[in-house]
């Protein structure tokens, strides 16, 4: 059976202009009202599952980067955290908030906080889920402004970046034949 | 013609459609296109959490529970900085109306002066009677001497330091005395603006609630100040409205006439243009290029002042300002100040269309200057209007699509117009409503915005509060949409319930009277104070509401708070950037009620509105014995 390719969010510094758009987007997506108004309207806590963050002048969104064999399912006691052919995430229902995966995760992306689950107000992880459920996909990278935020899958990424080495070494080839004839 | 849903989900009127889908075939962007690609919007600025009052920031407050700034820098909490903001717009709003009426009172006094470049004294009674509420002597005067001292004396309520504003003293006495017992009774319609830009800079004023009462104070300068001004010497200069019938919407241009749209805001200019447009050398002018007449039409609120002068037909409301244009039959949009987009002069530019400017204080990309002066005035007027006509001869008639639909409307319906149909008294008024035939009264006023589907909730609210025997006052946008909907028509009764129905058949009125522009609805404070004052108590206790169902602009903040601080319960149709602070939220939508008798509610959908303006109206009835 042919393996599914997982994809991630990958963030261009180059664009982000650190308006936390992609931060409010990811909230409110995970709301029932769907928007910060009515989110706010209805008294529903707002979560994200991103950060804009600031190294020395340049600004950046981080957040999960979807490990195939990630640390924070690897460590997790109860199975709350797991992983799907495609994506990791939390099952706040079986979450204990014991904090080990916001230890391991060497990209800082789980954290904890205050939530309500099944009716019950309780501590519980809290990671990107790549928006599974949403029909336009990633809430941030659809909210992006500037365009900095996508969703990359690695192989097609790969395959591409094969395909330009290959076509430059052509090109090569073309102007110095004795690079084939040793 | 069957349209996309797009466009169908863009406005519920018909001739909107038609020029959606046309400037969709031509590729014209318009606001609703622009508004899409701004999504989504910014949720700090929804929230209305952020601050660039000082070159610390930009700061702005996380919404998140456990993380994120709590405090800007300086250490504005988010109630801080969401009553700051929100003080911000209302001075821009009661700077915009304010200005407007200032610019009434230059003109007044260069009129009473001799200075005036064609204008006149067209109301002499309102003249006197204003006078006599400033004091100023009338007998054996000329109405000139009149008109100057009452000119200064207006003038300088703009720059008084101690107050009152006179026109405050309309309000009933226990409303009066609320606002001094409050510390909200404006001292000078300028101060109290100035204030807000003081307390609002770093480090100044920092309580929440001291901010919105200042907020308040500077809103009554507005509704009982500058927009009272500006209303009243309208009414001098050019006239108190009078009942008069006209046509709305798009259909009024003209495939055969020179089509002038006149835009904005301020009668000075518009006034002109429409004298100018019936001077014989201009009209001659439009028949050697081949026009059968000079057709001016409105857009907006200086639509709605010529409106119910003269009865020159509105060709739309405030997002319709685009679509005019793309008809390709407009030989000039003539602009002045407030809610012209600065896209005019793009769509402009695909026709033949000129994008005329006039006012020193507004300038436009695209557009072309002709400065108004109001001691020039008329000969101004008829510089921009043969610049129109001029024009005539560019359109390109292939180009030409303008909609059949227009709907006939009776509008002008001032206090003293109202009470000259209720024969001269408001007893017929009260009567009905204290019998119930009436249930209450409603003002429901305000802009468009692409955030609520186009006259959607201006019709949906109109149409519900009369079904429900509730007497409508209209200005604004919204009084454009009822015009452009047939509710501004006597007939309009029969979709009112059976009690209103039976005042409006008698008395010959629509269920909904269109008081005017934006300026206007001190014309509502008014009539609710005359209301308020026949039965002794005060506006706070009467079966009224008000309701800006699609509201955009500061000015419409400005308004809300005025109204609001007048006793008069409003409901908003579009969220205000408040609800990042929940201790303010709360002073405005619950809070306010034992401040000054009355508060906000937000709710965009016009059928639940309207049934909380009912529930209100209903509970005053109940709290009057009535």
């Amino acid at each position: 059976m042919k393996k599914l390719e997982g994809p991630f969010i990958l963030v261009n510094p180059e664009r982000c202009v650190g308006c936390h758009t992609c931060e409010l987007a990811c909230a409110a997506a995970h709301t029932t009202a769907g928007t910060i108004i009515g989110a706010v309207l209805a008294g529903e806590r707002l979560h994200r599952r991103n950060w804009v963050v600031q190294v020395n002048s340049v600004k950046l969104s981080t957040q999960c980067r979807q490990c195939e064999d990630a640390p924070c399912v690897r460590v997790c006691p109860t199975g709350a955290t797991y992983r799907t052919e495609t994506y990791t995430a939390v099952d706040q229902r079986l979450c204990i908030a014991c904090r080990l995966c916001t230890m391991v995760c060497p990209f800082g992306a789980v954290h904890v906080a205050t939530t309500e689950v099944a009716g019950r107000e309780k501590r519980a992880a809290f990671k990107c889920d790549l928006c599974v459920d949403r029909p336009g996909g990633p809430a941030c990278v659809e909210a992006c402004p500037t365009k900095a935020l996508t969703l990359k899958y690695p192989t097609e990424v790969i395959r591409q970046a094969t395909l330009t080495a290959a076509k430059q070494f052509l090109g090569a080839l073309e102007s110095q034949k004795q690079l084939a004839s040793q | 013609m069957a349209y996309s849903e797009k466009i169908l989900s863009r406005s519920i009127d018909p001739a909107t459609h038609e020029m959606l889908a046309r400037a969709e075939e031509l590729g014209i962007e318009t606001a609703w296109d622009r508004y899409e690609a701004m999504l989504p919007q910014c949720g700090f600025g929804e929230l209305g959490v952020c601050c660039r009052n000082c070159n610390m920031g930009p700061c702005r407050i996380s919404p998140f529970e456990e993380e994120g700034p709590k405090k800007g820098i300086c250490g504005a909490t988010a109630d801080i900085i969401v009553a700051r903001n929100l003080l911000r717009m209302i001075a821009a709003g009661a700077a915009a109306h304010s200005d407007h009426g200032r610019d009434i009172a230059h003109t007044l006094l260069l009129t009473a002066e001799g200075k005036g470049g064609g204008y006149e004294i067209k109301d002499e009674a309102k003249l006197k009677a204003l006078a006599a509420e400033y004091g100023i002597e009338t007998e054996g005067r000329s109405k000139e001497q009149i008109a100057l001292d009452l000119a200064r004396a207006i003038y300088a309520e703009f720059g008084k330091q101690e107050g009152p504003i006179q026109f405050t003293r309309r309000a009933p006495q226990k409303r009066v005395a609320r606002w001094q017992s409050l510390g909200i009774d404006p001292r000078g319609i300028d101060r109290e603006i100035v204030e807000i830009m003081h307390r609002t800079h770093i480090g100044v004023d920092n309580d929440p609630v001291n901010l919105i009462l200042q907020g308040l104070k500077a809103s009554i300068a507005d509704g009982w100040g500058g927009s009272m001004i500006a209303t009243e010497l309208s009414d001098v200069l050019f006239g108190t409205p009078k009942p008069i019938k006209s046509e709305a919407n798009l259909g009024v241009l003209k495939e055969d006439q020179v089509n002038i749209i006149v835009h904005g805001h301020e009668p000075t200019l518009s006034e002109m243009i429409v004298a100018a447009a019936q001077d014989p050398e201009m009209l001659a002018l439009a028949k050697k290029y081949g026009a059968k007449g000079i057709n001016v039409t409105g857009m907006c609120c200086t639509g709605n002042e010529v409106l119910m002068r003269h009865g020159i037909p509105p060709a739309g409301n405030f997002l319709q300002q685009e679509l005019a244009i793309t008809t390709g039959a407009v030989e000039a949009m003539i602009v002045d100040v407030q809610c012209i987009m600065p896209a005019l002069g793009t769509v402009a530019g695909c026709f033949h269309t000129k994008l005329i400017s006039t006012s020193p204080k507004a300038k436009f990309p695209g557009a072309t200057h002709i400065e108004f002066h109001e001691e020039r005035a008329y000969e101004i007027a008829k510089e921009i209007v043969r610049t129109a006509v001029e024009n005539y001869r560019f359109r390109k008639p292939g180009q030409v699509r303008i909609p059949k639909e227009k709907s006939e409307c009776m509008v002008g319906f001032s206090v003293e117009a109202i009470v000259s149909a209720l024969g001269g008294t408001l007893n017929p008024l009260l009567e009905a409503v204290k019998s119930g035939a009436i249930k209450g009264i409603a003002g429901v006023v305000g802009c468009n915005n692409p955030k609520i589907q186009h006259d959607y909730g201006h019709i949906n609210m109109l149409k519900e509060l009369i079904k429900q025997d509730v007497l409508v006052v209209t200005t604004g946008c919204n009084a454009i949409a009822a015009a452009k909907a047939g509710l501004l028509l006597p007939e309009a009764a029969d979709l009112a319930g059976e009690g209103l129905k039976g005042v409006c058949k008698a008395l010959g009125i629509p269920p909904v009277l269109h008081m005017g522009s934006c300026v206007d609805i001190s014309r509502i404070l008014v009539a609710c104070s005359a209301i308020a004052n026949a039965l002794g108590v005060d506006i706070s206790d009467l079966p009224v509401a008000g309701a800006a169902p699609e509201w955009m602009s500061e000015k419409a903040v400005s308004i809300g708070a005025y109204v609001v601080s007048s006793g008069i319960f409003t409901v908003l149709g579009t969220v205000p950037p408040v609800l990042g602070g929940p201790e303010v939220t709360k002073l405005l939508t619950e809070g306010a009620e034992g401040v000054v008798g009355a508060k906000f509610a937000v709710e965009p959908d016009p059928f639940k509105a309207a049934q909380l303006m009912v529930d209100h109206i209903m509970e005053k009835r109940a709290a009057l014995g009535i």
